[in-house]
C-alpha cells in the first residue's frame, strides 16, 4: 500500500516536470518532503530532499536526460531510506537517488519521443479540437505511468541494494551526510559559474558567505 | 574589423546567435537583412528583443549591398543575418570572393529536402549556393561555434 | 485559457515541441472565430499544431496575443511570421529569468532557512508558496499583455525590461549562494566540522564546478555515488 502510493506520487510529481502545471513541486526539496510525508517520516525526508535539490540546483525541467529527474530521484532515496535506521542509510538512499533518478531522465526523453510519434500521427490523421483533446489525454496518461512504474520499480531495486549493504555501513552517521556536501558544493560552484563567474559579483558572494558562515554559528 | 559573420538562420535573432556565436565573436551589433521585416515595424520589435545587449538594425537587400563596403571598414564588429538562402545570394552577388557563408538553421518546409539535421533546402537553394561558392564564397554548415563544420559539398551531396 | 496554458507542455516532443499543446490551449478562441465553418476551424488547429517553441511561462505571451490577432481577424502569413518573430525571445528571456534566476532564487532560499533550522515543512512550503505567486504571477501578466497588446506585444515586452529584472534578481542570487554556502561549511554539524580535509574537498568541488560549468556535473556524481557503493561493499566485506 505504502509502494503504491509512493509510486502514484512519482508519477504525479513527473507530470509537473514537464507536462502539467510546472509549479515545481517536482523539485527534490518539495518531492522529498512530500514522500516523506506519506512515508511517516517527514523529517528525514525533508533532509534527503534538500540534500538532492542542492544537487540538482543546476538542472532545470528543459535539461532532458543531462541531469537525473529530481523527482523521482527524491522519491525513490525517501523511500529507500525508510526502513533502514542504520547510519550510513541517508547517503546510500541520496546515491541511489542520483542513479535512478537518471534512469528517470533517459525515461523522460523516450516520452518525448513517443509524444513525437503520437503527435505525427495526430497530423496525418487530420487535426480536429477532438482528436487534440485526446492527444493530451493520451501523452499525459502514459506520462504518468512513466513516472509510477519508474518510481516502484527504483523503490525495489533500492530496497534490495540496500538490504545488501547498510548493515554494515563502517562510518558514522554524521560523517556519512556531511560527505554528501562535498559532491553539492559542486554544484553550487556551476550556478555561480552560469551567474558569469566568481569575478563578476565576488564581494556580493563574500559578503553572503561571510553572513552565512557567521549566521550559522551564532544563530 | 569588419563583419564577423555571414548566417543564414531562420530564426534571425535568437539564444544559438546571441548566446553562442555571440559568446565567441563579441558582435558589437547584428543587421538582419531582410525585404519583408525591414518594412515592418512590429517585428522588428520583436526580433530585437532576442539581443539585449548590442546594437540591432534591420535593412532592406538593396540598402545592404549599399552598405557592406562601410560596415568591412569600421571598428565595430557586425553579424549579419538574412533568413533564407535567396537573400544571401542576392546580399553577396558579385562580391562574394572570400566571403565565409555559414548555414546555421533552415527547418523543414514545403518543398524543402532533408540536408543535414538542421537544414532544408530547396532546389532553388541549391543552386544559390553553388553559384555562391562559384564566385568564391566559401559556404559551410554549422549551427554552434563548437559543433563540426559541414562544406558544401557534403551538405549538397545526394 | 490560463488553466489550459498549463498543459501547454502536455505533449512535449523534440519535433513541434510546444505547438500541439499551443493549438491546445488556444481550442477555445480557435472554435469561436470559425463557430460557422468547420474546415477553417480544422486548419486552423493544424497551423498552431505546428512548431511552435518558447518558455512554458511566458509562451502566455504569444498565446494571448494569438488569440487577440485571432479574434480581430488577422491573416495567417501575419499570425505565423508573428508566432517565429516572437519565439526565440520568450524562450531566451524565460530560460534566463525563470529557469535561471527565479527558481534557483527561491530554491537557495528555502535551503537556507532549512538549514538555520527551520522544520522541513515550513520550508518546502515556504519554497512552493513563493515561487508559484511569481509562476503564476507571471503567466497572468504575459497572457493579458498579450491580449491587450496583440501583434505589437514587442513594445510592451521592451518596456517591461525582463532582463533587466533578472539582472536585479541574479545580484540576489549571488548574495543568496553565498549565505547557502557559508551555512553549509559553518553549521554546528555541517562541512567545518568534519576537520580540514572534507572542507577542503569541498572547496576543490566548488572551484572545479565554478571553472567547468556543467560539464563538472556528471563525473562528480559519478564519483560520489562510486565512493558511496565502494564504502558500502568495503563495509561487508570487512
Amino acid at each position: 500500500m505504502e509502494l503504491f502510493r509512493l509510486s502514484m506520487l512519482g508519477g504525479l510529481l513527473g507530470l509537473d516536470g514537464t507536462a502539467v502545471g510546472q509549479f515545481m513541486i517536482s523539485r527534490p526539496l518539495v518531492a522529498g518532503w512530500l514522500a516523506g510525508w506519506l512515508a511517516g517520516v517527514p523529517e528525514l525526508g525533508a533532509t534527503i530532499g534538500a540534500i538532492l535539490e542542492l544537487y540538482l540546483l543546476v538542472s532545470f525541467p528543459t535539461g532532458g536526460a543531462r541531469f537525473p529527474e529530481g523527482s523521482t530521484a527524491a522519491v525513490v532515496a525517501v523511500a529507500v531510506a525508510t526502513p533502514f535506521g542504520g547510519p550510513g542509510a541517508v547517503a546510500l538512499a541520496v546515491a541511489m537517488g542520483l542513479v535512478w533518478g537518471q534512469v528517470g531522465g533517459w525515461s523522460v526523453t523516450v516520452q518525448r519521443r513517443v509524444n513525437g510519434r503520437l503527435v505525427q500521427r495526430l497530423l496525418e490523421m487530420g487535426s480536429s479540437s477532438g482528436g487534440l483533446i485526446r492527444l493530451h489525454l493520451v501523452t499525459i496518461l502514459i506520462d504518468f505511468l512513466r513516472g509510477a512504474v519508474i518510481t516502484s520499480v527504483g523503490i525495489g531495486v533500492g530496497r534490495f541494494a540496500l538490504g545488501l549493504v547498510e548493515a554494515g555501513w563502517p562510518l558514522s552517521k554524521e560523517f556519512s551526510v556531511g560527505a554528501l556536501y562535498m559532491g553539492a558544493a559542486v554544484s553550487l560552484g556551476i550556478l555561480l559559474h552560469d551567474l558569469g563567474g566568481f569575478r563578476r559579483r565576488r564581494v556580493l558572494f563574500a559578503a553572503g558567505l561571510a553572513l552565512g558562515i557567521v549566521g550559522a554559528r551564532f544563530l | 574589423m569588419p563583419v564577423v559573420l555571414y548566417r543564414v538562420d531562420e530564426r534571425l535573432i535568437h539564444g544559438q546567435v546571441v548566446v553562442g556565436w555571440g559568446h565567441e565573436l563579441r558582435p558589437d551589433r547584428y543587421i538582419v537583412v531582410d525585404d519583408a521585416i525591414a518594412e515592418s515595424e512590429w517585428e522588428q520589435e520583436l526580433y530585437a528583443l532576442g539581443a539585449p545587449q548590442g546594437e540591432v538594425g534591420f535593412v532592406s537587400v538593396a540598402d545592404a549591398r549599399d552598405r557592406l563596403d562601410a560596415w568591412a571598414t569600421e571598428a565595430a564588429r557586425t553579424v549579419l543575418l538574412t533568413r533564407d538562402i535567396a537573400s544571401m545570394r542576392s546580399l553577396l552577388d558579385g562580391r562574394s570572393a572570400g566571403v565565409a557563408v555559414n548555414l546555421g538553421g533552415v527547418h523543414a518546409g514545403s518543398d524543402r529536402t532533408h540536408a543535414l539535421e538542421y537544414l532544408y533546402l530547396t532546389e532553388r537553394d541549391r543552386m544559390d549556393l553553388r553559384e555562391l561558392e562559384r564566385q568564391g564564397a566559401v559556404v559551410t554548415a554549422r549551427n554552434l561555434p563548437d559543433a563540426q563544420q559541414v562544406p558544401l559539398d557534403t551538405i549538397l551531396a545526394p | 485559457m490560463l488553466f489550459r496554458s498549463l498543459l501547454i507542455q502536455g505533449a512535449w516532443n523534440y519535433g513541434t515541441m510546444l505547438g500541439p499543446g499551443f493549438a491546445f490551449t488556444l481550442l477555445p478562441v480557435l472554435r469561436r472565430v470559425h463557430a460557422e465553418d468547420p474546415a477553417a476551424l480544422a486548419s486552423s488547429i493544424e497551423r498552431h499544431a505546428e512548431h511552435f517553441n518558447a518558455h512554458p511561462y511566458l509562451a502566455s505571451v504569444a498565446l494571448g496575443a494569438v488569440a487577440r490577432m485571432e479574434s480581430d481577424g488577422a491573416d495567417n502569413e501575419t499570425v505565423r511570421r508573428f508566432k517565429t518573430a516572437l519565439r526565440g525571445p520568450l524562450g531566451g528571456l524565460g530560460d534566463t529569468l525563470v529557469w535561471a534566476t527565479w527558481l534557483p532564487l527561491v530554491a537557495v532560499g528555502a535551503l537556507v532557512l532549512y538549514w538555520f533550522g527551520v522544520p522541513g515543512w515550513v520550508a518546502t512550503l515556504t519554497f512552493v508558496v513563493v515561487y508559484n505567486v511569481g509562476h503564476l504571477g507571471l503567466r497572468a501578466w504575459g497572457l493579458r499583455l498579450g491580449l491587450e497588446a496583440g501583434r505589437d506585444v514587442g513594445t510592451r515586452l521592451t518596456e517591461a525590461d525582463l532582463g533587466g529584472w533578472a539582472r536585479r534578481l541574479q545580484h540576489l542570487l549571488v548574495l543568496g549562494l553565498g549565505v547557502l554556502s557559508g551555512t553549509i561549511l559553518g553549521a554546528p554539524d555541517g562541512l567545518g566540522s568534519f576537520g580540514p580535509v572534507v572542507a577542503g574537498l569541498a572547496v576543490v568541488g566548488f572551484v572545479a564546478g565554478l571553472v567547468g560549468g556543467h560539464r563538472a556535473w556528471r563525473p562528480a556524481a559519478a564519483v560520489m555515488v562510486v565512493v558511496i557503493a565502494l564504502i558500502g561493499a568495503w563495509g561487508i566485506l570487512s
